[in-house]
């Protein structure tokens, strides 16, 4: 274990990792079959190093189970996020870091030559042009330095007019408190909100799932090929059945579940002239291919096709255009009036129709109400009946009902009394 | 633009604040902020680092270490982090945090950077579609009193229209603001100031609120938010059994991911989860638990078991 280093160079493989121990969970060492176990050991430990107060260890009979118990309703900030700050670096990377933006704080201009110089006379650190200008390349590119040319010379300074302002500003820094609870890439509200020493605890997120951090360096280049009109190959690996493929798609939408805690890509396939959703933890690489003159053109055809989506599926196992569903309710009103809203809010576009008293109707044309299934079991002790074009639909609903009934010995009452 | 870089890094942090501590600093004090902001074996990296040399940030005289850089050093905003404010300013809920010349400045500073994404290209599926009224002036005012009541540890006046149709006033002490992402709605975790005995979690609408007060009564002892919340849970927690067919386990644990939950394998693919709730979860894990239908056997508590019997038999008596 001499060569135990806590900070890493690639964030993948940890990816990878972190979903096994957070989502999947209770694996012990035998059940790592694809890496090796001197790696799996390296691994556990930079969790246990990165995640001590979160990492749970089971002793079971097969040795010890190792998972991260991480309960969002009792948290102030995702504990995954630390996950990001562990990228490894090179001496020279930490002291020019420090050392070339204490030079420019007050906002004077530099050549590398200069700054070369002044590292030296003033703190005594002695390092190459070349080594100092890739350094203040590679943060113009970051943004943390701007860049000037002038008579075939640059220089480079600092501009902290955001962070004085963001500092004043006691409002955003609350608003960032927020936003990386509830919001995408909460990663980077994370970083600024450290960067700017905020301390405090003033909100809590329900239905906001903190694995998906893991995917914001994904997100991050999908919405880079999205902004630029562009499609992208991308690298796939199926959670269940770990199959790797590669698929060419243009990105249009990223679809967001708050029940299921899924994201996915909704993509265009140019081959197949369809959409189609690929969820973000299955997507390990994403490259840009080229841009699409059509883009504008098939985001307002997916958009068309919106009202028609229930999920994330656009066809049903029986290739039908539309399946229609119709679910009729008993709603034993003024009592439980609250159905009747919850079928407004949550019906995601669908008719609602009170057809007798204390009944109604709900309605919906989508593309697979096999989707659907979930959301009507949660009406169950309500349902008078249930039809949809797709009869599997119906017939999975009721089979799964009867199961259901068989588990929990529910008796038919006129069976009872005979 | 970089998500993963050294730049944010753990380390960086620590050694920011270190530097950043004007006074010459022992060994031992270096040890204890790394301790308290570093990872679990972050000291044996650093510390040596620091004692050879090799990051040549301090000034050794004799056991003491004096940042060489200045006590006002501050981290420029990065490209990336510009375009994610960016983002910020045309989402809806900035309003509530934000008063409009403050958008307009922050919007001028950012003028020429470009957006991280655009409202447009992210879709909830499920979203409901009564969310909260984020532009109304009123629900904003108490949104900003309440987050000045929970800085200030303030009490607050607050007149409510209850779900049963009520109006009640009481005072409460403001814990966190709760959003949720499924309904778009804010709700106060608060606790509620009885005239005798111990104070009381109470869980109220932002939406509902009619009227919100900042008083001068502040809070003499803590209140510990997540023991509160643990000392409402039902003494016996909901006990699952999950088989793992389908992914149902990974749809499980993600499904759940709101409740405080422990889950131990039993069997070969076998799971048993057991999850904490109070009566204010109990309808919507109820409907939860029945929208995975057959894949996930309810094994207790008797009052869980109960509903949903409940629920199956007057299903079964429909037909």
């Amino acid at each position: 274990m001499s060569d135990f280093q806590e900070l890493v160079k690639s964030f993948s493989k940890t990816r990878e990792y972190v979903r096994d121990f957070f989502v999947y969970g209770f694996k012990t060492r035998n059940e790592f079959k694809h890496k090796s176990p001197r790696t799996y050991d390296n691994e556990r430990r930079r969790l246990e190093s990165w995640l001590a107060p979160y990492v749970k260890k089971d002793y079971v009979a097969r040795g010890a189970n190792i998972s991260l118990a991480i309960d969002s309703n009792l948290m102030d900030a995702n504990p995954l996020f630390r996950v990001w700050k562990t990228k490894s670096f090179t001496d020279n990377d930490i002291v020019l870091h420090f050392l070339i933006l204490d030079l420019l704080q007050s906002g004077v201009k530099m050549t590398a030559e200069e700054l070369t110089e002044r590292l030296l006379t003033k703190y005594e650190a002695l390092f190459d042009v070349q080594t100092v200008r890739r350094k203040c390349n590679y943060y113009v590119r970051e943004g943390l330095l701007q860049k000037e040319n002038c008579k075939k010379t640059v220089t480079y300074f600092v501009d902290n007019t955001l962070v004085f302002w963001l500092r004043s500003n006691e409002a955003v820094i609350d608003a960032l408190a927020f936003y990386q609870m509830a919001e995408s890439f909460g990663i980077i509200g994370n970083y600024l909100t450290e960067q700017l020493d905020y301390q405090g605890n003033l909100f809590r997120v329900r239905h906001s799932f903190f694995v998906h951090t893991l995917e914001d360096e994904i997100l991050l280049e999908l919405l880079h090929a999205m902004n630029h009109k562009e499609s992208v190959r991308l690298e796939l690996k199926s959670a269940r059945s770990e199959c790797a493929s590669v698929t060419d798609c243009i990105p249009l939408q990223i679809f967001i579940s708050a029940r299921s805690g899924r994201r996915f890509l909704c993509g265009y396939l140019m081959n197949r002239r369809r959409f189609r959703c690929f969820r973000l933890d299955s997507i390990k690489n994403v490259s840009s291919l080229q841009m699409i003159p059509e883009y504008e053109e098939l985001q307002s055809k997916l958009a068309q096709n919106h009202c028609h989506l229930w999920g994330v599926s656009f066809e049903n196992p029986e290739r039908r255009h539309l399946d229609k569903l119709i679910m009729t309710l008993q709603v034993l009103e003024p009592e439980e009036s609250f159905i009747v809203d919850r079928l407004t809010q949550e019906g995601r576009g669908g008719t609602v129709t009170k057809i007798a008293q204390n009944t109604y109707r709900y309605e919906i044309e989508v593309f697979d109400c096999n989707e659907m299934l979930p959301w009507i079991r949660t009406f169950i002790g309500r349902i008078l009946s249930l039809e949809c074009t797709a009869k599997s639909v119906e017939q999975r609903f009721y089979r799964d009902l009867q199961t259901m009934y068989d588990m929990y010995q529910i008796e038919n009452p006129v069976e009872k009394e005979h | 633009m970089e998500i993963f870089s050294e730049i944010y890094s753990c380390y960086y942090q620590v050694l920011r604040h270190l530097l950043c501590c004007q006074k010459p600093l022992t060994l031992q004090e270096i040890s204890a902020q790394i301790c308290k902001e570093g990872f679990g074996e972050s000291l044996l990296s650093i510390i040596p680092k620091l004692e050879s040399g090799a990051w040549n940030l301090f000034q050794k005289e004799r056991d003491l270490y004096l940042s060489r850089i200045g006590a006002n050093f501050l981290t420029p905003v990065s490209d990336l982090e510009k375009s994610y404010l960016k983002a910020l300013i045309s989402d809806p809920r900035i309003e509530l945090f934000l008063a409009p010349q403050q958008c307009n400045a922050l919007n001028k500073l950012l003028k020429d950077v470009p957006s991280l994404w655009k409202q447009e290209q992210f879709r909830y599926i499920d979203q409901f579609t009564d969310g909260d009224p984020y532009q109304e002036q009123s629900y904003r005012i108490h949104f900003q009193t309440l987050l000045q009541a929970q800085k200030k540890r303030r009490y607050v006046e607050i007149d409510y229209n209850s779900s049963r149709g009520n109006r009640v006033r009481h005072y409460y002490l403001p814990a966190r603001l709760e959003y949720s992402v499924k309904n778009d709605k804010f709700r106060l975790l608060a606790f509620r100031k009885p005239q005798c005995g111990k104070a009381k979690l109470a869980i109220l609408n932002l939406a509902r609120m009619q009227n919100v007060r900042l008083t001068e009564r502040t809070l003499d002892s803590d209140i510990d938010l997540n023991h509160a919340i643990r000392a409402s849970y039902y003494s016996e927690p909901l006990k699952l059994h999950i088989i793992n067919k389908r992914n149902a386990l990974e749809r499980a644990m993600l499904h759940f991911a709101n409740y405080e939950k422990n889950t131990a394998k039993i069997d070969q693919d076998a799971y048993e989860c057991l999850i904490y709730y109070n009566q204010s979860m109990e309808t919507e894990l109820l409907i939860e638990v029945m929208s995975f239908g057959p894949m996930i056997t309810v094994i207790g508590n008797q009052k869980f078991l109960c509903s949903l019997k409940k629920r199956l038999q007057r299903q079964m008596n429909l037909h």
